[in-house]
């Protein structure tokens, strides 16, 4: 038994400390001190992560034992952690981003006042040691209980300015869509605790072989539904839009490189089931592609720019999905990697914009900005690049393996994707053109205040520039020279799809991204680089612009009905017949307290009569019941 | 057996400690160093340590129960003199007389708590009544306190004479006044000891004041000196409640079946009368006397279901519910409005108070992690147990819930209603001691384990 595997218990442990200390002693404790404690424990993890990376890659994997959990009859539920290639790989993405993501925060936040300050650093440790959980669990108990913890982490993010009512609005929509989505998972799990009379890994897989397609494809579905709330797939995604609410690196961390990335984590982990089930597996597949075309679409015609990346995730989580679809699994862990680098850099990017533009988030407001904040300018390029899938950034090998992945699927799944991609390209141009290039549309005073970013909010930047350039090359193809070494890592945990013969697809889209990513480039260079912003948008560019109008179907279509429904319960049921039983036994008891009391009336004859009378009738039952 | 003969012997030094002095607080100190010495004696009794050893021929006889019972009516009444002592200073001028009479008292209890024939039953019983009758009625110019202590009186004499027959059929059925001789062949039941057993079940019942044979309670409990009520509630009901547990197993075990049945329609009435006569009381003192009904209801499981949880839930009902109600009597008889609008405010003005009461109240309607609620637990398992009284089991839940309602009502007006709740002046010692109950109440609560275990401790 290596040392570092008794310690992997830390991993979780440093970041429920940091809640804690920063929790209890908020009004305490100075800014300077909580924010150390925050990223102090992060990095902590960060190192305990590398070391278990390195042990997991030289091949130690193992399920580690802390303590019995629930120990009920037949049931029994560990307390493991499950610390293999697939968990330690999570665990490095986790601990790294996030630490990167705390430091950048201790700036950001810098101008809330102690109290609030050291809570939203106790909310992203809680955050992190939910997610943390999630990924480490041996079981699907310990992967829900992180599950819900980071759902509960994202509403308290989200709704972190809680006087603003629009915020609590949307921190509340987060958590109403989180939990229909958790309502499948949990379905889900009782299906295989009936099923199976286990919840471990490791069991549940070996002994799915046993129960029929129809029961695995139920428990996939509902597995799915689940996903699709955390990751923000289609019908469940229009939480994730509205979750900018939250302060800027919140959006990085949380709906970005992380929480929404549980649901890949979920499919990828139960991926035993998945194969098995066909029908579940191609609709994971479309309704992918539907969510990445769908919110593509929608992110061109916004003008703020959280939103924009807000939308950009969720079509990228689509591409995710598109990959686990069509059972490329290590291709869709692959993307969770690089598009956690590309997004955080560009989410803190934004932060750095917004932060720079003293609040203003929309981008027909802005222009001009590369002259005057160059280190964000770079860094949010190389992110746009990334992410679009410019040749041989880390987006492009991810990207590429999914089109490829689909092509062997299906020319709809392939055709749908590349459309996906082209979107992609010219919504991010788009934005980085309206952002940094032109002139500047602010007002004066927002002018007066451009500057760039300290230190620790720039940092994390390069750093994860850096990332975005050469995180793909742990995965490069053949035509390149390159090998699978990703893959490779994850293969004893996840299979991968062996790609043969494709040696011309692979020219193909190389040749097509680079033709493709020109033509895009000088189109929206000239369109969006431009003095002024465009006017209002109309017709088909309106219907885009607010989103297919799906917030307004959903609120027809389900919210009002409900409400109403639910007025007519409160009216009819509550008031009139739950109230009337509760207070009629009220009631009853009252009156007949009133007439037993009448019995006591103080007169001694009375009294010894009755008692008389109660033993005669005792006499009379002892007479009539002898045997 | 020795505390038997030291409370007597203290309550003859008692009356004539009036003599020597006038001085309410010697007077006290004597009574509490008597009670004192009580308490160790009975626990050096218990160990195996008897000062004087006499042979009473098996007419008394002392197990580990007894001791048991004896220890926390002690105790109890321990308490009761350092909370309430003082205040019987404002019933009458006999100070000296009304200790003594409370030490006759506990000396009866001890003859309840040992007896092992019908005589000395009758004998403990009516030895606790007399001193009761005139506590009853020691407030001699208050005409509530005349009527209730003759209403006592005629409808005590009754009871024994209802008593007396029981007694007198049985030992014409089995010639005997041996409990032990007439459980043992006791497969058959004759007219005759039939009738006795029900006599006895009646005149017991009177005594526990369970329905219906209760409706002397709150006339009495109300009419007597408020001080006296408190001591009559708690200490000498669960007195009573021991010898009529001690007579049935013993005597009337065996043929359990042929009195279940009135048993359970006893405990069924008391708990309903009790619960729901309460609810509409307007003053707390009238509303303790009918929770004290209710209660009764509660030990007479141990009765139903007669089995050794029902008995161990005995002893610890009987600390349980003699500790919360000590507490809240000493409280109310600071008080000088007796309705619920007289605790208005006692929790800004009286915090102290006001929470330990509470506390006191949450135990009596059995709220969970007090002394109360594994009291109720207790019993209701007994009865579990037995297998054939769950209605019963159904009914005492139900009760319960009602009985939140009156005794939530007060803390209701301690802590949610304004109003300038006048208290008489509280000693330290009050307040300490008050502290001390709560502790105790929640303590046995959380740890229902170190009452219990005394009963099996081996010494």
């Amino acid at each position: 038994m290596n040392t570092i595997f008794q310690l992997v218990w830390l991993i979780p442990a440093l970041p429920l400390i940091g809640f804690f200390i920063n929790g209890l002693l908020r009004n305490q404790l100075p800014k300077a001190i909580s924010g150390l404690i925050a990223c102090g424990v992060l990095l902590g993890s960060f190192v305990l992560s590398v070391l278990v990376f390195l042990q997991v890659k030289a091949g130690a994997a193992q399920t580690v034992h802390l303590f019995d959990f629930i120990n009920v009859g037949n049931l029994k539920i560990p307390f493991d952690f499950k610390i293999d290639q697939l968990s330690s790989l999570f665990l490095l993405i986790i601990t790294g981003i996030g630490f990167l993501i705390h430091l950048y925060s201790t700036s950001y936040m810098h101008e809330e006042t102690n109290g609030h300050f050291a809570r939203y650093f106790s909310y992203l440790n809680l955050f992190v040691f939910s997610m943390l959980l999630l990924v480490m669990g041996a079981n699907y108990v310990i992967m829900f209980i992180g599950w819900e913890g980071v759902g509960l982490c994202s509403y308290l993010l989200i709704g972190y300015w809680f006087k603003n009512v629009n915020y609590t609005a949307a921190a509340k929509k987060a958590f109403v869509m989180n939990r229909i989505g958790d309502l499948g998972f949990l379905l889900a799990l009782f299906m295989m605790i009936n099923q199976f009379g286990t919840l471990t890994y490791g069991d549940v897989f070996a002994k799915a072989g046993e129960a029929s397609t129809t029961i695995i494809t139920g428990i996939t579905l509902l597995l799915f539904v689940g996903a699709t709330g955390k990751s923000a797939q289609i019908p469940l995604y229009t939480w994730l839009p509205d979750a900018m609410a939250g302060p800027t690196p919140v959006s990085a961390l949380i709906h970005a490189a992380t929480m929404v990335t549980a649901g890949v984590y979920m499919i990828a982990r139960s991926q035993a089931l998945f194969v098995m089930a066909p029908v579940t597996t191609n609709i994971i597949a479309y309704i992918g592609l539907a969510t990445a075309l769908l919110a593509a679409s929608i992110a061109i015609y916004q003008n703020d720019i959280k939103k924009v990346l807000a939308y950009s995730t969720v079509s990228q989580l689509g591409f995710m999905f598109l990959a686990l679809g069509v059972g490329a699994y290590t291709t869709g862990v692959f993307h969770v990697m690089t598009h956690a680098f590309f997004k955080a850099l560009l989410f803190l990017g934004a932060g750095s914009v917004i932060h720079a533009m003293s609040g203003e988030q929309d981008i027909t407001k802005m222009g001009g900005l590369r002259k005057k904040i160059p280190i964000t300018y770079i860094t949010f390029l190389i992110g746009v690049l990334a992410i679009a899938g410019f040749p041989f950034t880390s987006g492009f090998f991810s990207k590429d393996e999914i089109l490829v992945a689909a092509y062997e699927k299906s020319p709809i799944l392939f055709w749908g994707g590349v459309i996906g991609a082209i979107m992609t390209a010219f919504y991010m141009f788009r934005l980085l053109f309206l952002t940094f290039f032109g002139s500047f549309r602010g007002t004066h005073d927002q002018e007066h205040h451009l500057h760039e970013s300290p230190i620790s909010m720039t940092f994390p930047l390069m750093v994860l520039a850096v990332l975005s350039l050469v995180g793909g090359l742990v995965q490069v193809p053949h035509i390149f020279g390159g090998h699978p070494y990703f893959n490779e890592f994850l293969a004893p945990v996840v299979n991968s799809v062996e790609h043969t013969g494709i040696e011309t697809l692979e020219y193909a889209l190389l040749g097509g991204t680079v033709v493709l990513l020109a033509a895009i480039i000088i189109m929206t260079f000239k369109k969006f680089s431009v003095d002024s912003a465009d006017g209002e948008y109309t017709g088909f560019k309106k219907v885009l612009a607010n989103k297919w109008y799906v917030d307004e179907v959903y609120d027809f279509i389900i919210v009002k009905p409900i409400r109403f429904l639910s007025k007519k319960i409160l009216v009819f049921t509550e008031n009139e017949v739950i109230d009337w039983l509760v207070n009629g036994v009220g009631r009853s008891v009252q009156w007949t307290s009133r007439q037993i009391r009448l019995v006591q009336s103080g007169q001694v004859g009375s009294y010894v009569l009755l008692m008389v009378l109660s033993i005669l009738v005792f006499l009379g039952i002892q007479l009539l019941t002898k045997k | 057996m020795n505390a038997l003969i030291l409370s007597a012997i203290w309550g003859v030094v008692m009356m004539f400690s009036g003599i020597f002095t006038k001085s309410g607080a010697a007077i006290r100190g004597i009574a509490i160093t008597g009670l004192a010495l009580l308490l160790v004696v009975n626990v050096l009794d218990f160990q195996g340590t008897a000062l004087v050893d006499i042979n009473t021929r098996g007419m008394l006889v002392y197990n580990t129960f007894s001791y048991m019972f004896l220890n926390i009516v002690f105790g109890a009444t321990l308490l009761y003199f350092f909370l309430s002592g003082s205040d019987m200073e404002r019933v009458g001028l006999h100070l000296a007389e009304y200790f003594a009479l409370i030490f006759f008292i506990l000396a009866g209890i001890s003859i309840v708590a040992s007896f092992q024939t019908l005589l000395m039953l009758f004998l403990g019983i009516e030895i606790i009544s007399i001193p009761l009758y005139i506590l009853t009625g020691s407030d001699k110019r208050n005409l509530k306190s005349n009527e209730a202590a003759l209403k006592y009186f005629l409808m005590g004499s009754f009871s024994t004479g209802l008593m007396l027959m029981g007694i007198a059929l049985i030992y014409g059925s089995k010639g005997s006044f041996s409990l032990e001789t007439i459980g043992a062949g006791t497969g058959v039941i004759t007219p005759l000891l039939g009738g006795g057993m029900l006599l006895l079940l009646a005149s017991m019942s009177f005594k526990v004041s369970a329905a219906p044979f209760h409706f002397w309670t709150p006339d009495v409990y109300d009419g007597a000196p408020t001080v006296f009520t408190s001591f009559m509630a708690t200490i000498v009901k669960v007195a009573g409640f021991f010898a009529f547990i001690r007579l049935f197993e013993t005597s009337f075990g065996s043929v359990q079946a042929q009195w279940q049945l009135f048993a359970a329609i006893i405990t069924a009435a008391t708990l309903l009368i009790g619960n729901i006569t309460a609810v509409f009381q307007q003053s707390v003192k009238r509303m303790l006397a009918y929770s004290s009904i209710a209660q009764a209801g509660f030990m007479m499981f141990a009765l139903v279901s007669l089995n050794g949880k029902g008995s161990e839930g005995l002893i610890y009902y009987a600390a349980a519910y003699s500790l919360a109600t000590i507490g809240v009597f000493a409280v109310l008889i600071k008080l000088n409005d007796y309705t619920f609008e007289g605790f208005n405010g006692l929790g800004k003005s009286h915090p102290l108070l006001a929470a330990t009461v509470t506390i006191c109240l949450l135990s009596l309607a059995g709220i969970p992690a007090t002394a109360g609620f594994m009291a109720k637990f207790y019993m209701l398992s007994a009865a579990v147990e037995n297998g054939k009284v769950i209605w019963l089991v159904i009914l005492g839940v139900l009760c319960a819930a009602i009985s939140v309602y009156y005794y939530f009502r007060v803390i209701q007006a301690i802590y949610f209603k304004d109003g300038e709740p006048q208290v008489a002046e509280v000693s330290t010692t009050f307040k300490v001691v008050m502290v001390l109950i709560a502790v105790l109440v929640v303590y046995f609560g959380i740890f229902p384990q170190r009452l219990t275990d005394f009963l099996y401790m081996v010494y």
